[in-house]
């Protein structure tokens, strides 16, 4: 049971990152073997965005 | 053994879905509770998933977990990434629900709970929940594909032409429909506004902490500014109750209109991290609490709706938008039922974080079940109140007169007593001075949250709290859908603008930003500014023109999906998607039919016109209201004119599919499936 709410407070916690863009950028660090910086946030967020906000938020 | 417990489970549960439902729609004379929509819904979702959707799924589309998804052969660690099934579940369900799935139900209401419910719960599993999923599966077999480039390549030219024509015209009617439904909201409110106003300098206060103070840190950040958020609704409180602070925050519709319009001109041309980006994350970690929040409210309160089965209004009298119950309840309900804008999210980053085949579908039926169940829940929310005090909220001057003792005789006339004392009482109690004529949806989906959050615990006393809480939570991401869909009407502009001169074209030319941001900014700030001048309340004739245009989208993607079933299967299986294009074709075009040519004044927008038109000539207009009277005609002849381009866009894209598939059918033309090929999945289980 215990481990049951802990797997799903994990998937909870783990949807919020991907929501929240840490996980893209987790991500983004990993497959470019980079360490994190405020620089490369930046650099990562606003090519991010770019792509992010070229669509249109649903109704 | 489990085969035969499996079976009488979902015996069960068809079983228990069929009563709850016969409940609901056989009750008469007694109030009806709230748990039997919830069960009823539930359970149909479920069926739907099991059964129909995983035929779909098995059948139709052969969903195989041995081919690669675009997220693993494309891996780019952006965009492309392969990703656990819960996680793009909750990312899709968080991109595709927006205030259409709460707002729509609350106006739909006035038809009585049970017409909106149904079409919610039978729309959503045959139609809706399809589209969604049935668009995912394209998507996903053609490398994250967007529904234009799907549209262009599967139907043509001219069908991809159409379908970004009409994405870029539904968006202008939608930004006016939503911007509309903040300003009602906030008329006269001191305490709406303060708290709305404060999210601006919280959001920037976001974006300058995640890119200097935090780089990085959303969760924390998103935080700390949901604890501002909820510390300025207090603020906002206290603002109300000062004699020198309440005046600086309380404005008319028509000054609040110009102040969004303002609003969206300069956030779509301000840097994306330093408002629009924070508060997204914002809006969409609050939307989420707030859904599960009111799921809880409902099954812990299982409050009694007491808003009959059916009202009178089933006729076309409505007092919150005219029409009758068919079509209107159909495009009136969109988001919730099915809405032609997921077609863009199931088109767009979903697919390409899809870890298997078969994750597309509990992500693309799944979530969009998920969905309708909110707007089950505004439903439920709206008619919690009691029907006099909900027509009170919603309806304009121009129906129920303009004094509160001329609007309570009115809706007491029709058989929901509502008396000015008890309106008195509740505006006092959530802290407004009048909830007379707030049109638009929100104020009263507000009430019926707070009235179910309040239930809860604490009761009267923090009504207020709830209920600011509630406009809050609808005006923070109504306000990012403003400022998001200006900046992606903007490129849209500057990329058709593009062929005409190219310097249009650079989305960095800052002349280019200015005049395609005002462009945009220009059309739904007209449809805005009319919206609030309307004396019948904006919402009577821009929510059914938004409707009408997002379920035309809808017909658009099920033409794309129904174009790819034949290539893939012949006849075999376009029912799927025809059935419920067939069914968007007949409600679209009827209540567009009717909104532009019916004879009676409030629902067509010609007989209107012509009713202003003659008032004029007989000199029956003040000389005070000729210039607006004229302005009016104007308006109901630019929302006819909208009303028909919208048709003529659709038949283009219908016709040009049904003459594909009759090719494809009698063997005239090919029936090439542009899938991308076969590739061999190498993914660890450990990776999905």
């Amino acid at each position: 049971m215990v481990s049951a709410v802990r797997s799903f407070l994990r998937v909870v916690l783990a949807t919020l990152r991907e929501i929240g863009d840490e996980n893209a950028y987790q991500r983004h660090l990993t497959a470019h073997g980079l360490t994190h910086s405020a620089a490369e946030w930046r650099r990562f967020s606003e090519q991010r965005f770019r792509a992010k906000y070229m669509r249109a938020k649903c109704c | 053994m489990n085969r035969i417990l499996g079976r009488l489970l979902w015996a069960g549960i068809a079983v228990l879905a069929a009563f709850c439902l016969s409940a609901i729609a056989i009750n008469r004379g007694e109030t009806v509770n709230s748990f039997w929509l919830v069960v009823a819904s539930v359970c149909t979702y479920l069926i739907g998933f099991r059964f129909y959707a995983k035929f779909i799924a098995a059948k139709v589309m052969a969903l195989n977990d041995e081919r690669a998804t675009p997220a693993e052969r494309l891996r780019d660690g952006h965009d492309f990434e392969p990703t656990n099934k819960w996680i793009v579940f909750g990312h899709h369900f968080a991109a595709i629900a927006g205030p259409g799935p709460l707002v729509g139900p609350t106006l739909a209401a006035q038809f009585g709970f049970l017409p909106g419910t149904l079409w919610i719960i039978i729309g959503a599993v045959l139609g809706g929940c399809v589209q969604d999923f049935v668009i995912l599966f394209c998507s996903m077999r053609r490398d994250g594909k967007t529904l234009g480039q799907m549209a262009r390549e599967e139907i043509g030219k001219v069908g991809g032409f159409t379908a970004l024509l009409t994405v870029l015209l539904i968006m202008i009617i939608l930004l006016a429909v939503v911007a509309l439904v903040v300003v009602n909201a906030l008329r006269g409110s001191p305490w709406g506004t303060f708290t709305i106003a404060a999210t601006m300098p919280i959001a920037v206060f976001m974006g300058l902490y995640l890119r200097y103070l935090r780089p990085g840190k959303v969760l924390e950040c998103s935080l700390l500014g949901f604890i501002l958020v909820v510390a300025s609704i207090f603020g906002g409180q206290w603002v109300s109750h000062s004699a020198s602070w309440a005046p600086w925050f309380t404005y008319s519709g028509l000054a609040l209109a110009w102040m969004v319009i303002l609003y969206g001109f300069f956030a779509s041309a301000l840097p994306v991290w330093l408002l629009l980006a924070p508060r997204d994350y914002l809006s969409t970690f609050v939307k989420l609490g707030v859904v599960v929040m009111l799921g809880v409210g409902i099954l812990f309160v299982r409050p009694e709706l007491k808003m009959p089965a059916f009202t009178q209004f089933t006729d076309g009298t409505g007092p919150i938008f005219a029409g009758k119950i068919f079509p209107f309840c159909f495009i009136t309900i969109a988001c919730g039922a099915i809405s032609g804008f997921h077609s863009l999210i199931s088109s767009g980053t979903t697919p390409k974080l899809i870890a298997r085949e078969w994750h597309a579908w509990p992500v693309g039926y799944g979530a969009m079940a998920l969905e309708s169940f909110v707007a089950i829940m505004a439903m439920v929310s709206a008619c919690v109140l009691d029907p006099g005090i909900y027509f009170a909220v919603n309806s304009p001057a121009g129906i129920v007169g303009a004094t509160a003792e001329k609007a309570v005789a009115t809706i007491s006339s029709w058989g929901y007593p509502v008396d000015a004392a008890s309106m008195a009482q509740l505006a006092k109690d959530v802290g407004e001075d009048t909830l007379f004529y707030r049109t638009g949806g929100a104020p009263s989906l507000a009430l019926g949250m707070a009235h179910i959050f309040a239930s809860t615990g604490g009761g009267q006393a923090i009504l207020g709290f709830w209920y600011h809480f509630a406009i809050m939570f609808e005006a923070l991401f109504i306000l990012t859908i403003i400022d998001a869909g200006t900046r992606v009407g903007r490129f849209m502009l500057q990329d058709l603008a593009g062929h005409f001169h190219k310097p249009l074209g650079r989305t960095g030319w800052m002349p280019g930003v200015i005049v395609a941001s005002a462009a945009v900014v220009a059309g739904w700030g007209y449809f805005l500014i009319q919206g609030v001048r309307d004396p019948l309340g904006g919402i009577n004739s821009l929510w059914p023109l938004f409707g009408i245009a997002n379920q035309l989208l809808a017909a658009i993607a099920m033409c794309v999906a129904t174009t790819i079933l034949v290539k893939m299967h012949g006849a075999k299986y376009m029912w799927i998607t025809c059935g419920p294009l067939a069914w968007l074709v007949i409600v679209c075009y009827t209540a567009a039919w009717q909104k532009i040519f019916s004879d009676l004044p409030r629902v067509g927008f010609l007989a209107q016109a012509s009713q202003l038109e003659a008032a004029l000539a007989s000199g029956k207009v003040a000389a005070a209201q000729v210039a607006a009277t004229q302005q009016q005609i104007f308006n109901n002849r630019l929302d006819a004119a909208v009303c028909a381009v919208f048709l003529v866009l659709v038949t283009t894209i219908l016709v040009d599919s049904i003459r594909l598939w009759y090719g494809i059918l009698t063997g005239t033309r090919p029936a090439h499936v542009n899938e991308s090929p076969f590739v061999l999945s190498q993914l660890r289980p450990e990776e999905v």
